[in-house]
């Protein structure tokens, strides 16, 4: 390895320590300020009062037995199903597989509030649609099911936040060096045999980043824990942190902060977890030097009836929501389907939202943020996995756990510490508050996917292209990227599709001239006008969807490319 | 002989009232604009007639209540607010007034007002959030509504009632403290209310903001929520119940901010505010409960009705009477 080499690898390490640092820290400095502070704002006298009160509280161990089983819970329904669904896409001759990226991407761009109304719909125990059904076939006399419980509560975040396990895993299988599988076959095993002996374990760094994501994700989550949980008096710890908040009309954020702190404690404690289970990062290497084609596995007689399986998901997933959501923007109000809804739906709430101004500033804000948001947000992460997956020291983890700090804080505390920043700054009440606060929270969503995808790159690749003299700008943009655009794609996916319904920190930080969509549904949820809501919904899924699939042809043009 | 010098003094004095209006109308419009913080409906329409009959451009900047404290204070303390006028429920006004963010303004139009409305020279009254028994006028048989409070403890309304949380919800608090202190007659027939409350399962969500969905699709039956709904949510079959006791609410307040940059265009958009015509829009348009004599909203009945307004509870009682609630509605 040469000087200049090493000397651009140190360099590299510092400077992004530097700039995430500088991104994530500040808010939450201020909110660890804020904690300790006495009164409402960030700097006031030292107290240790608000952890105290918080953290004695007696309704505080059952809030957090609820939160841990949520999130495990989460990030098991969602892992499971994207593993599922992944495997059949990259590794099997299932048919229709375009079905596949739509199902797992649909949710992302859902507003999760929406989401969830969809579901209280169906499964509500007084009149949810399927309960009423059941009844009906059945001749029950109570409702089989009840949303409003645990399960009910870890079923719709487990899918709100399946796309993000989804674009994890994707991206590793399809990197698969098949050759391990192949071995195995060699001797013997069944494909199943294939499957659990070689297949998983090799994506245990994949598996794990996904469900540490999805249970970092689901801990700071907040519309199902209000729209499910509070009706059925199941707390978890963001709702615990709204009481705090919304009790009296003097909101205190930084008790608030003392509680999310756990929060914090908890997420980096995963992280490091994360890192200790994976750290023989060269037992998971897959590819490497040799020609890489992932193999397809013949389902045979499973084809069918594993197919019913996905019809049945992307059914729950996209059409039930989506239709729900369709229904909702063409009636005047919330009602069961029925000839009196059907004869009173109209356009309304659709032009209404048209000409509506700040609804229509709000989208081109929110398209603004999303591109250029989500292309930044990227390209900071592919330097950042780099370092995190490549060099491996003590400096790459306190990158790694940066990268986590404001991701992990329940959303509606850390607006608040960006805003606690952002007023410090000539940035305050700019659309660049918005576009540096959205990249600094979910750096993780770009972050996650790239680190899958750099650690299945074997160093020899690296080393061979140094050896033929390469430079590490020229490994990086040679060897390197090419083998990335899965990542890269999966990421910026994850970030603009986030970007585009951003809510938590938007709430806080948006101001006329810088509406972005998220904040319109949401003003359109507190004054209960759900078809306004649901009409802009799906302005905003058509959003989404259409950069999706711009960025997943680029995507595809550019494997062709490279491959070719 | 009295009358006729009240005369010629108004005729005499006219001229100047005129160029002193004239005066900070020509002011306002060298501002260009004012910001306007508030947490309130649908009050596009109030920001665009200002705009184009005062040629001075409204902005309108909504926080929820649940933020506005923090925005405000955090703006103001960093010296960067920058709202003009602030609008917020009365409790959240006096803390700010005495956080010293409010200038002091005493808008002419206020000259209709109860005299309760302007109790200090900072911040105006102008309307109250009334809250009533909503409820689904397709499913509850008329003689089924409840003619009183106290009839919502009947059995008969198990698990068919939704409400917003009342060991958190603010505003849902002081509406149950409103009830003991305005309504009922001893706190024991109050205690037997809440409790009967509490032994229904009303169904909780976080704000009133969800309170009228249930109501409308027929998962429950009738809510602690606000008559306004009626309007906004118009055409869904919500109605009021008609109790023959006051219904209650929190009085809103507005003011100017002490460090405003557009100083005069932010009273010139108080006065506005305060005007017959902007009153109106907020009844007809809104449905909000406002203070200017003679308008009402245009909800069946609310014109005979008698709308009280709750005292302001600090927010140490709001917590401690929403730790009482948490144990009365044995929650968790």
């Amino acid at each position: 390895m040469n000087r200049t080499m090493l000397n651009t690898k140190t360099a590299l390490t510092p400077s992004l320590i530097v700039i995430v640092g500088f991104l994530t820290v500040c808010p939450v400095f201020m909110l660890v300020f804020g904690s300790f502070s006495e009164g409402l704002g960030a700097f006031g006298s030292f107290t240790l009062e608000k952890y105290i009160r918080s953290y004695t509280d007696p309704a505080f161990a059952g809030i957090i037995i609820n939160t841990v089983i949520f999130t495990i819970g989460s990030a098991f329904v969602a892992t499971v199903l994207a593993l599922f669904l992944a495997y059949l896409n990259t590794r099997t001759n299932i048919p229709f597989k375009f079905l596949f990226r739509i199902i797992s991407i649909i949710p992302m761009m859902i507003p999760h509030i929406l989401f969830s109304v969809s579901w209280v719909l169906l499964l509500n125990p007084s009149n949810g649609m399927i309960n009423l059904f059941l009844r009906e076939i059945l001749s029950l006399q109570g409702s089989p099911f009840n949303i409003y419980t645990l399960p009910g509560m870890i079923l719709v975040e487990g899918l709100l936040d399946m796309p993000i396990a989804y674009l994890i895993l994707a991206p590793a299988m399809a990197a698969f060096d098949v050759s391990f599988e192949e071995s195995s076959k060699v001797c013997g095993a069944s494909n199943l045999r294939t499957l659990t002996k070689v297949t998983l374990p090799v994506l245990r760094p994949a598996i794990l980043a996904s469900f540490i994501l999805v249970i970092v994700r689901s801990l700071a989550s907040f519309a199902v824990p209000s729209i499910i949980g509070m009706p059925g008096r199941i707390y978890v710890l963001a709702t615990h942190i709204y009481q705090i908040i919304a009790t009296g009309f003097a909101a205190d954020y930084g008790m608030a902060a003392a509680v999310g702190m756990s929060a914090l404690a908890a997420s980096i404690t995963l992280i490091y977890l994360y890192r200790y289970l994976t750290s023989e990062s060269e037992k998971y290497v897959t590819i490497s030097s040799r020609g890489y084609r992932p193999s397809l596995i013949d389902l045979k007689k499973a084809k069918y009836p594993l197919f019913g399986i996905v019809g049945i998901l992307s059914f729950v997933l996209i059409v039930l929501p989506v239709v729900v959501l369709f229904y909702t923007s063409l009636v005047p109000y919330s009602m069961v389907p029925g000839a009196k809804a059907f004869s009173m739906m109209s356009w309304k709430n659709w032009v209404e939202v048209l000409r509506d101004p700040i609804s229509l500033l709000s989208l081109k804000n929110s398209v603004f943020l999303g591109i250029v948001g989500a292309s930044l947000g990227v390209i900071l992460s592919i330097f950042v996995s780099y370092v995190i997956v490549k060099v491996r020291t003590r400096a790459s983890g306190v990158l790694e756990s940066l990268s986590f700090l404001s991701f992990s804080f329940p959303g509606i505390v850390v607006g608040v510490g960006f805003m606690w920043f952002f007023v410090q700054t000539p940035l305050y009440a700019t659309i660049w508050s918005l576009l540096i606060g959205y990249i600094a929270t979910y750096l993780p969503y770009g972050i996650r996917p790239l680190s899958s995808a750099f650690v299945q790159i074997h160093s020899h690749l690296e080393e061979s292209s140094r050896v033929c003299g390469g430079g590490t700008l020229y490994t990086l943009r040679r060897i390197i990227i090419p083998l990335l655009i899965p990542g890269v794609v999966s990421g910026w996916i994850l970030m603009a599709t986030m970007f585009v319904r951003e809510l938590t920190l938007s709430v806080v930080l948006s101001r006329p001239g810088t509406e972005v969509l998220a904040v319109q549904i949401f003003h359109f949820a507190e004054d209960g006008l759900w078809g306004k809501l649901s009409a802009l919904g799906i302005m905003m899924i058509f959003i989404s969807t259409t950069l999706v699939v711009i960025a997943s042809l680029i995507g595809a043009k550019l494997t062709k490319v490279e491959n070719g | 002989m009295k009358k006729f010098m009240i005369l010629l003094l108004i005729v005499f004095m006219a001229p100047y009232a005129y160029s002193a209006d004239q005066a900070l109308a020509e002011k306002a419009k060298a501002e260009g604009k004012v910001s306007f913080y508030a947490n309130i409906t649908a009050i596009q329409p109030i920001m665009q007639e200002f705009t184009k009959n005062k040629g001075v451009k409204g902005e309108y900047t909504r926080i929820s209540t649940s933020k506005f404290l923090a925005t405000v204070l955090t703006e103001h303390q960093a010296g960067k607010l920058l709202a003009d006028v602030l609008q917020a429920p009365l409790p959240i006004m006096e803390f700010l007034k005495n956080k010293g963010v409010l200038a002091s303004y005493q808008s002419p139009s206020a000259a209709g007002y109860p005299d309760w409305t302007k109790k200090d020279d900072k911040i105006q009254i102008f309307g109250i959030e009334y809250v009533a028994l909503i409820y689904n006028k397709e499913l509850v048989k008329p003689e089924d509504v409840p003619k009183r409070y106290e009839d919502l403890i009947d059995p008969k309304w198990l698990g068919k009632i939704v409400m917003a949380n009342p060991s958190s919800h603010a505003t849902t608090i002081s509406w149950l403290i409103g009830l003991k202190e305005n309504v009922f007659t001893s706190e024991e027939t109050w205690m037997k209310f809440v409790k009967g409350l509490a032994a229904n399962k009303p169904m909780f969500v976080r704000s009133f903001g969800p309170t009228p969905a249930p109501v409308e699709s027929g998962e429950k039956l009738i809510a602690i929520s606000m008559p306004k709904y009626i309007i906004t949510k118009a055409p869904a079959p919500l109605d009021w119940a008609r109790v023959e006791q006051p219904l209650l609410g929190t009085p809103r307040g507005i003011a100017v901010t002490a460090a405003a940059k557009h100083p005069n265009a932010a009273k010139l958009f108080v006065d506005y505010w305060l005007s017959r015509d902007a009153m109106q829009m907020l009844a007809d348009k809104v449905g909000e409960y406002v203070l200017r004599p003679g308008v009402y909203p245009p909800i069946d009945g609310m014109d005979k009705a008698k709308v009280l307004p709750i005292r302001s509870l600090s927010d140490d009682e709001i917590r401690s009477w929403g730790g009482e609630f948490k144990k009365i509605f044995d929650m968790p």
